[in-house]
């Protein structure tokens, strides 16, 4: 009786207590941070980032065992030390420079809100079912999600999940609280929160998931809710951003991933009804996705060794995720992978502008983590695991995964995760995020190499001597970048330094995409500049030979006695054709080094199969940007679409 | 040892508790989940108007008032029954809800209070290496891909040419946060040994290879006045407060029970 006043009292008090909140953040905090630092001339450091992490409100992420919030991702992102859901501590090597939460839109907060609930008022059976899974056990709670991502996938959601005026009552109060949280975390010249969220439309388990992010803070973004996923299209999406854009003035892009899950849709030759692609759906498909998640946890989706016959580096992650959909509900055929892997959509953006005078596929890369866990995890020897259930544990790269371990998934083939690299004058979000609308980011598999290129007609080896950065930033353009031909072949200034805290360089090397004079879409690879070039490591027969290898596989350790710190290579393309329709990025490698299961199997002391131990040796790369030559212009010429960015 | 528990956070909590503890026996219980009678008190009255208002922004007309009091009725009849019925009994969801409640009360003091300069001031102090700001150095450097070729470079005040790197060969107050993100950990470690002079000393090592560094400046870095980050230190102050008062009220309480397990 008495602990009923008691409480009444209590809940009053807290009600008071809300109203005033902790710490309220400051003027340049709440905004996109124009004028609120003093900014370099030219982008002079890549900042890093993770742009795709989930938190306790994601709906699968909090089934998964997640009890972690926004609160602590941020706190972790930016280097403090914080205590994972299953109790160890977790802590960043280095901390990054920004981060984008991005929860599930789709019935947001709701697997914790039915975790919550009293039991005799959930009275969908399915609910009812996957409730008590989440009660019972860790392991039941994520066969519970695996359940719900089947269903997600074959259109079976309970109705209760999926009622918008349910879901966006629900969905305001959380997204309040969550913007009022990111701008308190805000610093700017120190680490950038930006508001987002993952939209996840995944018809027939096809992943064609994007991840929105706004440039802007809270008085901007609490004007909008998070778009949902089921039952809409991304036409549906660009019109939810381009509302945004014209509402509040703000901006908005969208990030596309995990096309490796697509089974063939990310990157489709012809429009959402199976015709032709219109040019209206081209032009505002790059206007709103100008960068493309290319690698992370559920694998790398740069190319395949089915698309690049001649890349002897393009199986890296691709194991375990080529054999189908995101839950394995579909299995792939090869002639899927075009549509799947992000060269062979450069490729398909370069046929299709020549078809119709737009590129769909102009896109930049950055890699991310796609982590469930709220920790922004990227190095190998700090893996949290791509859920609470796969957090370090002795085994875990031997477990079955949730998604489709029958058919041949396994913990091993997780990445460590990437990072996203994004050149900018100064670390806020208007900087970085305009960084991603030009386009002048890039991926990384986790390791933190600073990787420069510029395009422009007539660079010499000279450049090297002087400021260079300026002379590419003044003479040529930046990855991400336009060329228009003049008629003579491009030169490009390109620079891969090592992570300062990692491993030596393998190579770096130039992937040139053309459409011929046939019309038929064509790739090549070119190594630029390798480790020890001009003394020991000569071409054999055109090809340059491997780096060799330092890895002791029982001690998961690595020597940078071979490679190099640095690479750089003036590169003029040798197969240029005027006129010529041409994509260039760059790839640096690194030398081998242990993956995340190596470092498990020395830190828990288990043995590996050897085809494991292989396999689990790699080589971390980074993905440029491209740099687009296109036809000059005549003047009877459509306007291109990068005239407007 | 008074003033200090006059001035223990926790001891305002317990003695708050004490108090409402105290007044609520010395009232009597008004709300007895046993009773069949619901007795609608103005204060009550007040509160579901208060409670209308914050929603709406407006107070509630009559209709909306009686309305109002019939939901707040029918809840305290169905919550009363539940008691009666032992509902709240063995639930995880209402154990778990009433746990949570305890330590947000622990915690709520620390939500709104205002907290004076010297509290934060103390913090201040004790954390000054999170605010530091300006901890910077200004220096330069020669880059040499092995050690033997950098020690072979040494001598005289004439800058060394060193390899070409892509890092700058010098920089100006730099902080030294972002000398690690630059150059990495190893060479902001290897910073600290030298002297700021006219000298090119080194080598120092880093992820790179050797460097030789002729270091100009070192600024040892202030901690700004609380006027400028007060909101960051009273945010941070706070986080860390309710966490340690939850723990602490916890720790209080679960000194009083022995726990057997079998």
């Amino acid at each position: 009786m008495m602990r009923t006043a008691l409480y009444a009292t209590v809940a009053v008090w807290l009600l008071g207590a809300c109203s005033m909140g902790p710490g309220e953040p400051t003027e340049d905090q709440r905004g996109d941070g124009t004028d609120t630092i003093e900014l370099a001339e030219f982008p002079d450091r890549p900042y890093w980032g993770d742009t795709h992490l989930h938190t306790d409100i994601s709906v699968d992420a909090f089934g998964f065992g997640v009890r972690l919030g926004a609160e602590e991702a941020l706190k972790f992102a930016r280097g403090d030390k914080v205590t994972a859901t299953t109790g160890m501590e977790a802590q960043l090597d280095r901390p990054l420079d920004f981060l984008v939460i991005s929860d599930h839109s789709d019935a947001m907060g709701a697997t914790r809100r039915l975790y919550d609930a009293p039991r005799m008022l959930v009275r969908d059976p399915t609910l009812r079912r996957w409730y008590d899974m989440m009660h019972e056990s860790p392991e039941q709670s994520t066969r519970a999600v695996a359940e719900l991502i089947t269903a997600a996938a074959n259109d079976e959601i309970p109705e209760a999940l999926r009622d918008p005026a349910r879901q966006a009552a629900a969905t305001r109060e959380l997204w309040d609280t969550h913007l009022a949280m990111l701008d308190r975390y805000n610093r700017p010249g120190e680490f950038t929160a930006f508001a987002g969220f993952e939209w996840t439309l995944m018809p027939d388990g096809n992943n064609l998931h994007r991840v929105v992010m706004f440039r802007d803070g809270s008085v901007k973004t609490g004007q909008v809710v998070p778009f949902p996923g089921l039952d809409t299209t991304p036409e549906q999406l660009w019109d939810y951003m381009e509302a945004y854009e014209a509402n509040t003035g703000g901006r908005v892009l969208a990030i596309p991933h995990n096309s490796n899950l697509s089974n063939g849709m990310m990157f489709d030759l012809v429009g959402p009804d199976g015709g032709a692609m219109g040019a209206d759906y081209a032009r505002r498909r790059a206007r709103y996705e100008p960068v493309v998640e290319a690698t992370q946890i559920k694998g790398d989706s740069e190319t395949h060794p089915f698309l690049s016959p001649n890349d002897e580096f393009a199986a890296f992650g691709v194991a375990g995720w080529e054999l189908g959909n995101l839950p394995l509900t579909r299995r792939s055929t090869p002639e899927m992978y075009a549509g799947s892997y992000v060269r062979s959509a450069l490729l398909r953006g370069l046929t299709l502008e020549q078809q119709m005078g737009v590129n769909p596929y102009a896109f930049g890369l950055i890699g991310s983590t796609d982590s469930h866990t709220a920790l922004a995890t990227g190095d190998e020897d700090n893996f949290f695991g791509k859920h609470t259930g796969s957090e370090p544990r002795a085994q875990r790269a031997l477990a079955a995964q949730n998604l489709g371990t029958r058919e041949g998934r396994f913990g091993w083939h997780y990445l460590a995760g990437g990072y996203a690299a994004a050149w900018a004058r100064g670390n806020t979000r208007a900087e970085i995020f305009d960084a991603f609308m030009r386009r002048e980011v890039y991926a990384t598999t986790g390791p933190r190499m600073a990787l420069r290129l510029f395009a422009g007609f007539d660079f010499v080896e000279d450049d090297w001597d002087g400021d260079w950065v300026r002379t590419g930033y003044t003479r040529g353009v930046p990855m991400g970048g336009d060329l228009e031909d003049s008629g003579r072949a491009p030169v490009f200034l390109i620079s891969a330094l090592k992570d300062p805290d990692g491993a030596n360089l393998d190579r770096v090397q130039v992937i040139k995409g053309w459409v011929d004079a046939n019309g038929q879409a064509q790739e090549r690879v070119y190594d630029v500049a390798w480790s020890d070039m001009d003394g020991e490591r000569r071409r054999v027969g055109g090809k340059v030979p491997a780096v060799g290898d330092t890895v002791v596989r029982r001690e998961a350790t690595y020597e940078n006695s071979i490679g190099a710190a640095e690479l750089r290579a003036t590169w003029r393309d040798p197969d240029y054709r005027a006129g010529q329709r041409a994509f260039y990025y760059v790839r640096a490698i690194e030398i081998p080094t242990p993956s995340w299961v190596l470092f498990d199997a020395r830190r828990f002391g288990f043995d590996l199969p050897p085809e494991v131990v292989e396999a689990n040796v790699i080589q971390e790369r980074a993905y440029s940007s491209p740099v687009w030559l296109r036809p000059r212009r005549g003047p009877g010429d459509a306007p291109r679409i990068m005239d407007e960015g | 040892m008074i003033r200090t528990l006059l001035r223990d956070p926790l001891a305002h909590f317990l003695l708050a508790g004490a108090a409402i503890w105290g007044a609520l026996a010395l009232i009597g219980d008004p709300v007895d989940p046993a009773s069949r009678t619901i007795e609608l008190s103005r204060e009550r009255q007040a509160g579901i108007a208060l409670g209308f208002e914050r929603m709406m922004g407006r107070p509630p007309t009559d209709a909306e008032m009686d309305a109002a009091i019939a939901r707040w009725v029918r809840e305290e009849v169905l919550y009363r029954e539940a008691l009666r019925l032992g509902i709240d009994q063995g639930d995880a969801v209402v154990r778990r809800r009433l746990a949570t409640k305890m330590d947000e009360l622990a915690g709520a003091e620390a939500e709104v209070v205002r907290p004076t300069d010297a509290v934060l001031d103390e913090w201040l102090a004790d954390n000054a290496e999170r605010y530091a700001e300006g901890r910077a150095v200004s220096f330069a450097q020669a880059f040499f891909p092995s050690e033997k070729t950098a020690r072979d470079a040494r001598g005289g005040l004439a800058p060394p040419r060193g390899t070409a790197i892509s890092l700058p060969r010098s920089v100006d107050a730099m902080e030294l946060a972002e000398v690690e993100a630059v150059f990495g950990r190893e060479f902001a470690s290897g910073l600290s040994a030298l002297s700021a002079d006219e000298t090119w000393q080194g080598p120092v090592r880093s992820g790179f290879g050797w460097h030789l560094v002729r270091l100009d400046r070192r600024t040892a870095g202030s901690v700004p006045a609380l006027d400028e980050i007060r909101e960051r230190v009273e945010a941070d102050w706070r986080s860390t407060t309710i966490a340690e008062r939850r723990q602490r009220a916890y720790e209080v309480l679960r000194a009083a029970y022995t726990v057997e397990v079998e």
